[in-house]
């Protein structure tokens, strides 16, 4: 596997593989005089196919080690792994190049830019990625195939966060990294996203990994990572996934 | 079209922003305006000057004598460096055309019987060159035939040598010599009153009594020859036979006034498009900047969907592109257009074979080279602050801004200003420099205006000044050669003539140490009231019989001062040495002229006292029959009232200056309309939140405006006494740039003018923060209030 292939290459997707690993992670900000730690010693796994739920309550540690997984953010300490590549050495441009063939990002803010309708939103990343899905497809996944050339504002925060992930989805990542999806979102709503998301899992096999402090989202999950002051506390594997629709918060 | 989704991104923001961008685009196109204009006019004339020169073999060493020998040019000749030589018989005519109140002044040059000139050479535009032995054929210098009407075919009145006779035009022509036709002594070019003639040697030689001899040589050297040494050779020859010295072509009249020109068009079109150039990066920056704080989460995604450094960075100087395409159309077409008009203006007073305004492609890629350096240079710094911004860091919202308490509270000044007034004391204090930058951009504006009046302001200063102050006649009048001191008595007896003094110019070189000048001897009688001398400050300086006054320009070039005894060189009669004290300076006076006593003169010349013209003191009511009497004399070859050339000379810069003065204003009033303009949006976009909720706890619009506009009232007035002393501190600078001997004078700035600045730069200012104002009216409370910043 290489991070900047001609662009056709792919992590290995042999299902429970690991397809991105981390050891010994540390992120240590200075605020000040005073050192923060946001991760202290983080050991962990996401396999190909996989559904995981990252638990933990604000100030956990869970964005960090997300951007960090991203490629976004980069440790103090440790290193990760992408299949075997090794992000921890990669240069600023095989960064990129693993941002924008490998990995898709759900942001709890969505983050559409408001100047460009749902399919241009969409048109930003299937017009760099290698493979990707149409845009219309990509919307049509998500449930928006009728909401195309709506700017955001035209859209509702549910509808904002389904165009995020259809952005997300349309370069058929190997991952999707969620920062609190449902985070700005009603119950209902955010059951919606979680359905669409549980469906992407499903029928294109990307591994997820969503954030949240929200417990219950836990049990749509293959396993759960729950994560305290910077260390993994616990984690487990559900016996049984759960449907977003069942769930109740 | 295929528009990426970026790039529609980019025009969508574009739009959104498009008075912003407008308004950069006009003060950027206003510079590439001003550039391609005022570089292309430079690049015309100095083209057409060095193809017309070198086609036309414009001569490069002059000198006159009183008669000489032709046989002595074989001499000249082979002189080392010499690479041509042409002799020729010149002198002074004048012309009394019919329907004229003063006769017009000729200088009458011969032109070889056989050949074409070996120097010099015509461009005839029309007819034909005057045949041998026909003493009654001319050509003519196009801008006094085209003044007159003249054509080959008409007849012209001359005085020559003191008869007159009708010559006839057969040719019209021009002349590398008189790309600016200007009389000796005048202040301005006159095309009425100016004639240059040709006629055939033998005829114009033998009315002048010069047959085998000739009293004006001109030279062509040999490349790498050295002027200085091929001149002092010559005039060593040309010493016995009453030469006056010789000059190089710098000195020449008409190529002095043009390099000058030149050069005088060579600073401005650096100096006007510089600030342009330097608003415009400015107020990109102040738009990207603010742009690209307010887009921080966009950068954060565009980064984590896979979009590298260089494509986010590439996005955003995009939107340079968006302001240089429309800059550089309407720059390089304005400039086109702008450069043709003011190279016909210039073609009128600088006559050329060919003028054409030349829109060379190095030109225009220079123009958009500089123009994109200064957009681009604006952008650099905001665009990397995108580039650089990590994408975990972008994710997050910017810090809240820091504002801290500004000087004006820990004076105790607060309790005057009131809340309001603190937000716009705190929000000035915490981005001093963008506040200085503002008001420098718009003190750019202020300074244009003060530089492009300054020079009628001197002028008009010069003239109700100095020049009122000394010079006192109502007539001048130039013999053509030197007259006995009775005729002065005789003229000061005419009815009519209140006084009549006459003044004798003896052409000498002046030298002090190793520094030396040509310069004329100006002799005053004992008694003189026409012609004062005054001093800075106003005090009239006399002449002791021993000494010797200098124009201020004349003892700096050499290096005198008061007490030195400089070594003045007579370059006539018996060619004395001598060394007279300096006993003052005549500070505002242009020139380098010398003047002393008449008696030190004719003791230098050792005459009784010849003079070589007159001032008149004449009677208002009398002025005509005067002037009748005078143009009735043969010896008299020139007549002119200076005041009323320097009137003229007024004239018509003000008429210039009229059309200047709308270009000016127009120009200088957009760069004020766009920093107001942009600083004012932005501070909306900012401030849009506060205001809303000002507005929601009960305050008015006028008193929402005052906050707003506020701080770009305070960064106008801090524009625009700066910007008029900067404007100064130009023309200072501008005028310092200028050769000392040929035009420079005390730098006047009108208080009209600096009014005239401030106030365009007022209304300019309120115009543009008045357009802004109207969005306060449609601020939608709301709306505002919940949108997410």
């Amino acid at each position: 596997m290489q991070i900047v292939p001609n662009g056709k290459a792919r992590a290995p997707v042999i299902a429970g593989s690991p397809i991105l690993s981390c050891t010994g992670l540390k992120k240590v900000y200075r605020m000040g005089d005073v050192d923060v730690r946001a991760l202290d010693g983080v050991s962990f796994e996401l396999r190909a196919g996989e559904f995981l739920v990252l638990l933990g309550v604000s100030g956990s540690g869970k964005s960090t080690l997300l951007n960090i997984l991203g490629g976004l953010d980069v440790p103090s300490d440790g290193r990760v792994f992408f299949g075997t590549e090794e992000l921890t050495l990669a240069g600023e441009d095989e960064l990129t190049a693993y941002r924008r063939h490998h990995v898709g990002f759900v942001f709890q803010f969505y983050n559409l830019i408001p100047s460009l309708t749902a399919r241009e939103n969409v048109a930003l990343v299937t017009e760099i990625a290698d493979d990707p899905l149409d845009p219309e497809e990509a919307l049509g996944l998500v449930g928006l195939g009728e909401r195309l050339d709506h700017f955001p504002s035209q859209l509702s925060g549910g509808e904002q966060q389904r165009v995020a992930i259809a952005r997300a989805i349309a370069k058929r990542p190997s991952v999707l990294l969620c920062d609190e999806p449902t985070g700005a979102l009603d119950f209902r709503t955010g059951i919606l996203v979680l359905e669409v998301l549980e469906r992407v899992n499903h029928e294109l096999g990307t591994a997820t990994a969503v954030i949240t402090h929200n417990a219950p989202i836990a049990a749509v999950a293959d396993r759960v990572v729950t994560l305290s002051d910077g260390r993994i506390q616990e984690s487990h594997q559900n016996t049984a996934r759960a449907r977003a629709a069942e769930l109740r918060w | 079209m295929w528009i990426s989704a970026l790039n529609r991104k980019l025009l969508r923001e574009a739009w959104r922003l498009r008075g912003q961008i407008v308004t950069i685009s006009i003060v950027l196109a206003s510079g590439m305006i001003c550039f391609i204009s005022m570089r292309g006019t430079y690049a015309s004339l100095a083209v057409s000057k060095h193809e017309y020169y070198d086609r036309y073999r414009f001569a490069d060493v002059f000198a006159r004598a009183e008669r000489v020998p032709e046989s002595v040019a074989r001499r000249i000749e082979a002189l080392p460096g010499v690479a041509v030589v042409e002799t020729r018989v010149a002198e002074e005519v004048s012309l009394p055309i019919d329907g004229m109140e003063r006769p017009a002044y000729g200088r009458l040059l011969s032109l070889p019987s056989t050949r074409p000139p070996a120097t010099n050479a015509l461009y005839l535009r029309r007819g034909r060159y005057p045949e041998a032995g026909k003493s009654d054929e001319i050509v003519l210098l196009d801008s006094f035939a085209e003044a007159h009407g003249l054509v080959p075919g008409h007849r012209v009145p001359v005085v020559v040598n003191g008869k007159r006779r009708s010559l006839r035009v057969v040719g019209i022509a021009l002349s590398p010599e008189f790309v600016y036709a200007i009389r000796p002594g005048a202040l301005v070019d006159d095309p009425k009153r100016h004639a240059v003639l040709w006629m055939e040697r033998s005829a114009l030689a033998s009315a002048f009594q010069l047959d085998g001899a000739f009293n004006d040589v001109t030279l062509r050297l040999a490349p790498g020859a050295s002027e200085q040494g091929v001149r002092v050779a010559v005039d060593r020859i040309l010493a016995r036979y009453g030469g006056i010295g010789s000059i190089g072509r710098k000195d020449q009249v008409s190529n002095r006034i043009l390099s000058q020109e030149l050069d005088q068009l060579g600073v401005l079109s650096t100096m006007i498009p510089a600030v342009f150039l330097g608003v415009t990066a400015f107020l990109v920056n102040l738009v990207l900047g603010r742009m690209i704080r307010l887009q921080r989460p966009e950068i954060a995604t565009l980064k984590a969907i896979g979009y590298s450094n260089r494509e986010v960075g590439g996005h955003y100087l995009g939107l340079v592109t968006v302001v240089l395409v429309p800059a550089c159309v309407v720059g390089l077409a304005g400039g086109f257009f702008l450069g043709r008009v003011v190279l016909g203006l210039y073609g009128r007073t600088f006559r050329f074979p060919t003028l054409e305004f030349q829109l060379t492609p190095g030109l225009m890629i220079m123009a958009v080279v500089v123009s994109a350096i200064a957009a681009l240079g604006g952008a650099l710094g905001a665009v990397r602050a995108a580039v650089r911004l990590p994408p975990a860091e972008a994710m997050q919202p910017p810090a809240p801004a820091r504002y801290r308490r500004s000087l004006f509270e820990r004076l105790g000044l607060d309790v005057l200003f009131g809340p309001g007034g603190m937000m716009v004391a705190r929000e000035l204090t915490r981005r001093p420099f963008r506040t200085l930058l503002s008001s420098f951009g718009i003190a750019g504006a202020v300074s244009l205006l003060i530089l492009s009046h300054f020079a009628l302001d001197s002028l008009l200063g010069y003239f109700e000044g100095t020049f009122r102050r000394e010079q006192r006649q109502d007539l001048a009048v130039v013999f053509a050669r030197p007259v006995a001191p009775r005729v002065v008595g005789q003229l000061a007896r005419l009815p009519g003539v209140v006084t009549a003094e006459g003044i004798r110019a003896v052409p000498v070189r002046i030298v002090n140490e190793h520094r030396s000048r040509a310069s004329v001897i100006m002799g005053l009688p004992a008694e003189h009231t026409l012609r004062r001398l005054i001093a800075r400050g106003g005090a009239e300086v006399t002449i002791p019989d021993d000494g010797v006054v200098l124009t201020k320009t004349l003892a700096d070039v050499l290096g005198l001062r008061i007490g030195d005894r400089p070594e003045i060189e007579v370059r006539e009669g018996d060619r004395r040495t001598v060394r007279p004290v300096v006993v003052g300076f005549v500070e505002d006076s242009i020139g380098l002229s010398i003047y002393a006593r008449a008696g030190l003169l004719a003791e230098l010349e050792g005459d009784l006292g010849a003079t070589s013209s007159a001032l008149l003191r004449v009677d208002a009511r009398e002025v005509e029959q005067v002037e009748a009497a005078l143009r009735r004399s043969p010896s008299i070859i020139d007549i002119s009232d200076a005041a009323g050339d320097m009137q003229r000379l007024l004239d018509m810069n003000s008429s210039i200056m009229n059309v200047w003065t709308v270009i000016s204003i127009a120009l200088s009033g957009g760069i004020v309309f766009g920093v107001v303009y942009n600083n004012a949006r932005i501070g909306l976009a900012a401030w849009a939140r506060e205001l809303a909720s000002l507005r929601v706890l009960g305050f008015n619009i006028r008193e929402i405006s005052a906050i707003l506009l506020a701080s770009q009232a305070i960064e106008v007035a801090l524009a625009v006494p700066a910007g008029l002393w900067l404007g100064r501190v130009w023309a200072e600078w501008f005028m310092s740039s200028m050769d000392p001997e040929t035009f420079r004078w005390a730098v006047v700035v009108a208080p009209r003018t600096y009014l005239l600045s401030a106030v365009v730069t007022v209304l300019a200012a309120m115009v543009s923060a008045l357009w802004v104002r109207r969005n306060l009216d449609t601020l939608d409370l709301v709306a505002v209030l919940k949108a997410r910043e």
